[in-house]
């Protein structure tokens, strides 16, 4: 039973190209209307001749970069906009599971937006009369519901309409990045729900860049490029072809961005890894042994040098860990001619997801960095030994009798 | 689980001007939405303020008192022998009316850009419930006629049966001018901007200030093409003089209502198809 068919799909919009300086930038025309203001206009296919279909019950992911077109595909789905060629059936009622805060009036009191945005999705009076209690109780927001929702917190007006959302009990589920909605109690929560829902037999469409969820809520995952879907199949074997292709992409698009001193002592030639045989990888496994070597070329003798090496989220805006000859072991000194410093890592405790490396050379007294190389490596972690939570941290377990009871190691035997 | 709804098949945006009984149904599903929604518009509107819905009845009563300082005693203008504060009012009535609706309705859809480019739901909902919050608005006034009436001791006849018909046309070409112009502000937001001097305009060219009477015949034709004019002067006969309302105006403003109205409806949907895509 197939619940929703994408049969050759393509939306088409029209960007009208700027006349001239300060005007309006690349305002978007209806296909098939002319430009407002006159002025020439470019195609945009935002997707472009899609086929996919989704089993009664079945939970389909979508990944891909920003702009790739997985939202459209959603928006098509819910009806907000239609396509431009191809056909588009469902075999029930689609609702989008999306924050929703912006139905809300601020004047009105939590209680009356839980009507107004609950009708807005498409829930009847009725049902939300019947759905009142766990919707506030899931929102957290409790003794507030009586008050206008402009003297909520951020947090309580965020939950409050995504409380509302996730009752609704559609056939086809649409979610787009749920996860990055509230605190991590509520987002547990969130899944929590949408492991219910699943179990009841709804139909999901689901979009995250959290590559870890898609492996674990979905049931398949198709990948979307560009406008094309290139790939369906396992989680597993998708999000790992994903990660590759950002990875080459991405040290293709850094390797411009470098900075580097013209005349430095000391230049960071590469970054690798190395699994536990030594053997070069490009992906790694939380919890996995790994080894980053850290390649350079010294002119001039460098003397009490450090090495450094960083691991930054994609974006570069955060600095997940950070390793440094300096922390320990004697004084470095680099001696003209090519080398490697070698980090390794009994467990890597970084979580699955992809990382933007950089290496620095610089002395310890010194002020100034000798060389610095910024995300022309990328380091690509698989879920592996992958725990919940913000890092992995390796350990073992053993079991520890009290008082004597026979034990290998009690307190004080 | 409930019974599936039907199998929804989504084409591409030129198929969609066929298919109104499908949107008048779809329209009726989203029956709860409408109600709350408007219900909504009601009580949002004077949140916040002091007189709150009183506002309602201030508004044409000051605009009367207005109206009956600059036009009668300065401009002397006829008011066909009733006072003119109270010739005004009852002209005053439609027309705060007309002119509530169609600028909310207007600017209803790029005001909820949010939600037309995140949820979907039939988009004529968005300016019928203000249409619907100013027939609200109107339904206080005509309370507030009453105690007018009272005062300047006017009579009151069975004629005002009549008042239902008119109010429902009234509210038709309403509707038909707000669907049109919500539409086509989406994608040219000029509208907006011209909503002011196009209210100022439709205000002189009705019979608001002045009685149907004083339009010479020749222009009749053309004046009366305007459905206001039939339904204000309506208005005045009903409330005024007591008596059937003028059929041949009346005529004028069914058979123009009659005609935009569907037509403005398709044009509506036509445009919702690529509504989020352009706002």
């Amino acid at each position: 039973m197939i619940d929703v068919s994408f049969d050759h799909v393509s939306k088409r919009y029209r960007i009208r190209q700027p006349l001239e300086a300060g005007r309006t930038k690349g305002d978007v025309v209806a296909p098939g209307e002319p430009a407002a203001g006159g002025g020439d206009t470019r195609d945009f296919w935002a997707i472009r001749d899609v086929s996919f279909e989704v089993g009664r019950g079945e939970t389909l992911g979508l990944i891909g970069h920003n702009g790739a077109g997985k939202s459209t595909i959603l928006k098509l789905l819910s009806q907000i906009t239609t396509p431009t060629e191809g056909e588009i059936r469902l075999g029930g009622r689609v609702a989008a599971l999306i924050e929703v805060g912006s139905g809300f009036h601020p004047e009105l009191t939590g209680r009356e937006n839980v009507y107004l945005s609950g009708s807005i999705l498409g829930m009847r009076r009725r049902e939300i009369q019947a759905k009142f209690n766990r919707i506030v109780e899931f929102s957290g927001v409790g003794d507030f519901i009586d008050t206008p929702v402009k003297w909520y917190s951020s947090g309580m007006y965020v939950r409050l309409g995504f409380a509302v959302a996730a009752h609704l009990e559609p056939d086809i589920l649409l979610v787009d990045e749920v996860l990055a909605v509230g605190d991590l109690a509520f987002q547990g929560q969130c899944i929590e729900r949408l492991n219910e829902l699943r179990r009841g037999g709804t139909t999901m469409l689901f979009i995250s860049h959290d590559l870890l969820s898609i492996e674990k809520l979905c049931d398949r995952v198709a990948l979307i490029e560009r406008g094309r879907l290139v790939a369906n199949g396992t989680p597993h074997d998708i999000v790992t072809a994903y990660q590759h292709m950002t990875a080459t992409s991405h040290m293709a698009a850094m390797a411009d961005a470098q900075i580097r001193a013209a005349f430095a002592a000391a230049r960071v030639e590469a970054v690798t890894f190395h699994d536990g045989t030594g053997a070069e990888v490009l992906n790694a496994s939380t919890g996995e042994p790994l080894a980053a070597r850290v390649h350079y070329t010294v002119d001039a003798t460098v003397r009490d040098a450090v090495v450094e090496l960083f691991y930054y989220s994609r974006d570069g805006r955060i600095l997940h860990c950070q390793q440094s000859t300096a922390v320990a072991g004697g004084e470095l000194t680099l001696l003209p001619g090519r080398g490697a410093i070698e980090f390794s890592m009994p467990g890597l405790g970084l979580q699955p997801g992809v990382y933007a490396i950089g290496a620095t050379i610089r002395e310890r007294s010194g002020s100034e960095t000798i060389d610095w190389s910024y995300g022309r490596t990328v380091l690509c972690v698989e879920p592996g030994r992958a725990m919940r939570g913000y890092f992995y941290t390796p350990h073992d377990w053993r079991l520890v009798a009290e008082h004597g009871q026979g034990g290998d190691h009690g307190p004080h035997s | 689980m409930a019974a599936r709804a039907q199998a929804i098949v989504i084409r591409p945006a030129d198929s969609a001007w066929s298919n109104a009984a499908g949107h008048l149904r779809r329209l009726f599903d989203y029956g709860d939405l409408l109600r709350t929604l408007s219900v909504h518009r009601i009580n949002v509107r004077y949140r916040q303020t002091v007189l709150g819905v009183a506002w309602a009845v201030l508004q044409p009563l000051l605009m009367m008192t207005i109206f009956a300082v600059v036009f009668s005693r300065l401009a002397r203008i006829p008011s066909e022998g009733a006072p003119y504060a109270l010739f005004a009012y009852v002209a005053l009535l439609p027309w705060t009316f007309f002119s509530t609706a169609l600028t909310n309705a207007t600017s209803s859809l790029v005001n909820h850009s949010q939600l037309i480019t995140k949820v979907y739901f039939p988009r004529e909902i968005l300016p019928l419930t203000y249409v619907i919050a100013a027939l609200f608005d109107l339904a206080l006034g005509l309370v507030a006629l009453a105690a007018l009436m009272i005062w300047f001791q006017a009579p009151v006849t069975l004629a005002i049966v009549y008042l239902v018909p008119v109010v429902a046309l009234l509210a038709a070409w309403a509707l038909a001018g707000a669907l049109l112009l919500s539409a086509t502000q989406v994608r040219w937001r000029d509208v907006g901007v011209a909503m002011p001097v196009l209210v100022q305009v439709l205000m002189f060219v009705s019979p608001v200030i002045y009685p149907l009477g004083v339009v010479p015949d020749a222009w009749r034709p053309l004046y009366l093409l305007n459905p206001l004019a039939g339904i204000i002067n309506a208005f005045r006969d009903v409330l005024l003089r007591g008596q059937a309302p003028d059929a041949g105006p009346l005529l004028y403003a069914f058979v123009v209502t009659a005609c935009a109205l569907p037509l403005a409806y398709l044009v509506f949907k036509r445009a919702e198809a690529t509504m989020a895509d352009v706002i």
